[in-house]
């Protein structure tokens, strides 16, 4: 199945969601959660998740940890922090003004 | 970040190694082959190195830890080409440094405000005059200044500095004293050291022996001596007590080693028309310079209604200390400072040449560092940024050079330079250097990195290491054009020293109106307390001139107030009978002189004669009746008896100005309520200045003068060396008073030479520039040619084997370089026939456009630049055919 990229500016939003649903989580499980919950259609170029992570580290959306896996492997846990709550609600009030304008300007004969 | 990159590094490639296995996990699981897997997760992921490069990005640190590897690159990429990294950094260090050097002056003399307290307030006070430009000022117009006026905060009053004999702490030496009004240094701004300053009332007739020391003057007599505060000093003869010392960098006026209180009663301060003095001024905060000036003038206008006679036409005029200090000196520096730009220029050319040639054999590693992932930006930084380091460790070497050269700068007699503060490097210099080092450095890599970084990847990478890339075309165009800009440069340059030049040897040789050979000049200066009486003076002199003519060598020996360059009195006259006002209350010059002074300089006498023995008789008589009114009279102006009459020779100007067509001999002009007679015309002299303009002259017997005090100059014409007289000179002054120092022995030749030494500084300065300039040019030139002719070997050798004459590619050659050269001298000329008028106040005697200068520089030009191609185009005639053919 195609999958189609996701729209640039989005990947942020994606993330904080993600991980305010999930809590803890590393940089597979992100990746996965996205793939799954979006049912296929969106692909994060898999890669390109960390430079938006360290992004977010700097910003102070995220706090990361490091710890161990259910196969006991070292891995980096990433978790959100309030002002990353923030971020998170001023990202999706946003995409949603641009969503409904994009429609109605789509539906307007 | 910065220290524990690696350790990110290592993280991050855990982290993301950890992402890729699990993928692959998933897939294999999914039922692909475990290769299958592999590839297809390292589709998805992408480049990882690319991605922890990004990922390091977002820090933000990255452009400082690119800047360390560009550097550390670049210093490996220098190291590995030594010759050229050495030819380069001399280069550059050697346009730098003179920039450097030459900025540093500019910086102390031109760009740091005064040392004093809110200097920008400070304003110099002079006055106006019926003759062009401003005077010093007249004691009771100042002290109603002082009065009247609401804009300034305070005042001060200063005399010229005087020459007096100090003794009483050690020999006696001669020592610069101004005379200053008690609130002087106040109003200036600035501490003592040590002790005080005046105190209000200090400046008054047995109050003011006091002294205040400079600092050097109290480190040479007093050895530094904290205690030298209350200690006793004599000047001339009469006791001073020491009070204070000044700061070290303290030295306004004219680097005096004393100051002493005026003595400010009216009496001292003398008549109204009689302009004498200096001021200095402190505006209140807050005013500015135009209301200062425009109350000062309404002051003026009013003492002009008030006294007539004289104060016509005399205005105060004021301007910014500042200015006074080191207005002169600007245009110099100025021009200076443009043509050490000019040479900086020159060499970052040179050096964008070099990067040039070297851009082809470059092109492999740059290529290959592309291919890597490289974008061009960066490719451009880090070739920008080798420029930069071998900009930058020529600036230091040429900051070395500079420091040394401005140490001897500064401490070279010969300069004369202001000194209001120690002319050297300082921060702000270092900064300036430092920023002319990264714009140079920018310069000259900008077109070398752009065409190194344009790339065409395929085909650099394939052709094979050895071959010497032909350079493009637009490469060959852009050197050739460096050549020709240097060249053009170089050419305005040598034209504009060798107007500087030119002027020099004009101002050196010009005609003064006598004969200056054999002449020599000292000065003496009488002690008012040895000699208080006219009389005594008279008797000195007289003895000392004569027994000076009766010296075996000596041909004439005259004693005068002022001698030729070395001129400033002057004083008003009108001429009897006249009522056009362009004929009265004129200012002329004068000169107090004993007779034989006309012989002595060598100046012809036109009409009349010199004073004779009666003449002098009667002055005598006259002056002692003069002074004996002055006396009485006590400080108000004296009633002068119309009996009283004067003689004097005049010069050939005031004839003209005053009597054009009448023959002067016989009229009498008024002085000071006295009556004048002339009795002589003589040739004009040139007793200000070489350049100054020629100003009606009158000429006094000695006599007159020495109711002011016992100074006068001493000049004898020799019929030998002047300087194997000197010595019985020296007997005969000791002769006569053995505890007379005698100043400034200096033959006229030496005269002159003080008088001109800032042209001959300025034309040297120039012309060393200049020829650094030709030097890089040539060097430039050479090269490229060199270049040149190594680029068409293959064209050269197929000619000689086709049977070209030897002499062909010879001509071949220099017809290139022949062509590169005019058009740079063409260029030259042009731009140098702009730039040339900017020095015009310096010129003397040579017009800005001179056509012999131009002529010859373009000439000389031409054929070094020739010479300069001459070496490659004989190399490449050498070129043996076989060899050429084979290389590839």
């Amino acid at each position: 199945m195609h999958q189609d990229e996701i729209p640039p500016g989005t990947l942020y939003l994606l993330i904080l969601r993600t991980l305010i649903r999930g809590g803890e989580m590393h940089g597979y499980e992100i990746a996965n959660s996205i793939q799954q919950i979006s049912e296929d259609v969106l692909r994060v170029e898999e890669g390109s998740l960390y430079p938006a992570l360290q992004r977010m580290l700097i910003k102070g959306w995220v706090t990361a940890k490091w710890g161990t896996t259910a196969g006991n492997r070292r891995a980096r846990y990433y978790r959100l922090t309030a002002p990353g709550r923030k971020q998170l609600e001023a990202e999706v009030s946003q995409f949603d003004r641009v969503m409904q304008a994009i429609t109605r300007v789509i539906q307007t004969a | 970040m910065l220290f524990r990159r690696s350790q990110f590094d290592r993280d991050l490639e855990e982290e993301m190694r950890l992402h890729r296995e699990l993928r692959k996990q998933e897939q294999i699981e999914r039922g692909l082959s475990p290769k299958e897997a592999h590839y297809a997760v390292q589709k998805r992921f992408g480049n990882d190195l690319v991605l922890r490069e990004e990922s390091r990005d977002m820090w933000g640190w990255n452009w400082l830890e690119d800047l360390v590897q560009d550097i550390r690159y670049g210093a490996r990429m220098l190291k590995k080409n030594p010759g050229f990294t050495v030819v380069a950094v001399l280069t550059l260090a050697l346009g730098i440094g003179a920039n450097t050097a030459i900025f540093s002056v500019v910086n102390s003399v031109l760009l740091r405000p005064l040392p004093f307290q809110d200097p920008e307030r400070l304003v110099d006070l002079r006055e106006t005059e019926v003759a062009p430009g401003d005077y010093p000022l007249s004691g009771p117009d100042y002290l109603d200044w002082q009065a009247q006026n609401h804009t300034l905060e305070a005042v001060s009053l200063y005399f010229w500095r005087q020459i007096m004999s100090a003794s009483g702490a050690g020999e006696p030496e001669p020592a610069g004293v101004v005379p200053t009004q008690a609130n002087f240094f106040d109003v200036i701004g600035v501490r003592p050291l040590l002790g005080r300053g005046f105190a209000p009332g200090e400046d008054a007739a047995g109050k003011n022996h006091v002294a205040v020391l400079s600092y050097g003057f109290w480190q040479r007599r007093f050895g530094g001596n904290p205690q030298a505060i209350g200690k006793a000093i004599e000047l001339n003869d009469e006791a001073y007590t020491v009070v204070g010392v000044m700061p070290r960098w303290f030295n306004f006026p004219w680097a005096p080693d004393l100051w002493t209180p005026l003595d400010m009663s009216p009496k001292n301060l003398g008549q109204r028309g009689d302009h004498s003095w200096n001021g200095v001024g402190r505006m209140r905060p807050g005013v500015r310079l135009a209301q200062a000036r425009a109350e000062l003038l309404t002051i003026s206008k009013r003492l002009e209604k008030e006294y007539p006679d004289s104060n016509n036409n005399v205005h105060a005029v004021l301007i910014p200390l500042q200015e006074t200090l080191v207005g002169d000196f600007r245009t110099p520096l100025l021009i200076l400072l443009g043509a050490v730009t000019l040479v900086l220029l020159v060499a970052c050319a040179n050096v964008a040449n070099l990067l040039l040639a070297r851009a082809t054999g470059r092109q492999r590693e740059v290529a290959l560092r592309a291919s890597l992932g490289a974008s061009r930006w960066r490719l451009l930084r880090q070739l920008l940024t080798e420029s930069v380091l071998l900009a930058l460790t020529g600036a230091a070497l040429g900051t070395l050079g500079a420091w040394g050269c401005v140490r001897l700068l500064a401490t070279a007699k010969t300069v004369s330079l202001p000194r209001v503060h120690p002319i050297g490097l300082d921060g702000f210099v270092l900064v300036f250097t430092v920023s002319v080092g990264i714009l140079a450095g920018v310069l000259f890599g900008l077109a070398p990195a752009l065409q190194v970084s344009a790339l065409n990847l395929s085909e650099q990478l394939k052709t094979a290491a050895q071959v010497v890339l032909s350079p493009t075309r637009r490469g060959r165009l852009l050197r050739d054009a460096l050549v020709v800009g240097q060249i053009a440069v170089t050419l305005a340059l040598l034209v504009g020293a060798g107007l500087l030049l030119r002027s020099f040897a004009r101002l050196r040789s010009a005609d003064l109106g006598i004969h200056p050979h054999n002449l020599l000049t000292m000065t003496i200066s009488l002690p008012d307390a040895k000699y208080p009486t006219l009389e005594a003076r008279r008797q000195f002199f007289d003895q000392l001139v004569d027994r000076a003519s009766h010296t075996p060598g000596v041909e004439a020996a005259a004693v005068s107030s002022e001698i030729p360059l070395e001129g400033g009195s002057n004083g008003y006259l009108s001429v009897d009978g006249e009522t056009d006002p362009n004929l009265s209350n004129q200012l002329v010059g004068w000169n107090y002189i004993t007779p034989d002074y006309f012989r002595a300089f060598g100046i012809p006498v036109l009409e009349g004669h010199a004073f004779t023995a009666e003449d002098l008789n009667r002055t005598e008589a006259t002056a002692s009746r003069l002074h004996d009114l002055y006396m009485a009279a006590q400080g108000s102006a004296p009633k002068i008896p119309p009996d009283l009459e004067l003689v004097c020779v005049i010069s050939q100007t005031t004839a003209r100005t005053f009597w054009r067509n009448q023959d002067p001999i016989g009229r009498s002009f008024h002085w000071d309520n006295m009556r004048v007679i002339v009795v002589g015309v003589v040739s004009d002299v040139k007793e200000y200045g070489v350049r100054a303009k020629m100003m009606p002259q009158a000429y006094f017997p000695f006599t007159l003068v020495l109711s002011y005090g016992g100074y006068g100059r001493l000049t004898i014409k020799t019929r030998v060396l002047p300087t194997s007289v000197l010595g019985e000179i020296r007997r005969h002054v000791r002769g006569l008073d053995s505890g007379l120092a005698m100043f400034r022995a200096r033959t006229m030749g030496e005269v002159i030479a003080d008088h001109t030494q800032d042209a001959g500084v300025q034309a040297s300065l120039l012309g060393a520039f200049a020829a650094l300039a030709l030097l890089l040019a040539v060097v430039g030139l050479y090269g490229v040619m060199s270049y040149l002719v190594t680029q068409r070997t293959r064209e050269f050798g197929i000619r000689v084997a086709l049977g070209a004459q030897q002499a062909s590619v010879l001509v071949l050659i220099l017809k290139q370089g022949l062509k590169l050269s005019l058009i740079g001298v063409g260029l030259g000329v042009a731009a140098a026939m702009g730039l040339t008028h900017v020095m015009s106040t310096l010129l003397y005697g040579v017009r800005p456009t001179d056509p012999p200068t131009f002529i010859a520089v373009a000439t000389i030009l031409t054929v070094v630049a020739l010479a300069a191609c001459w070496i490659p185009a004989w190399r490449a005639t050498k070129v043996d055919p076989m060899v050429a053919l084979r290389y590839e």
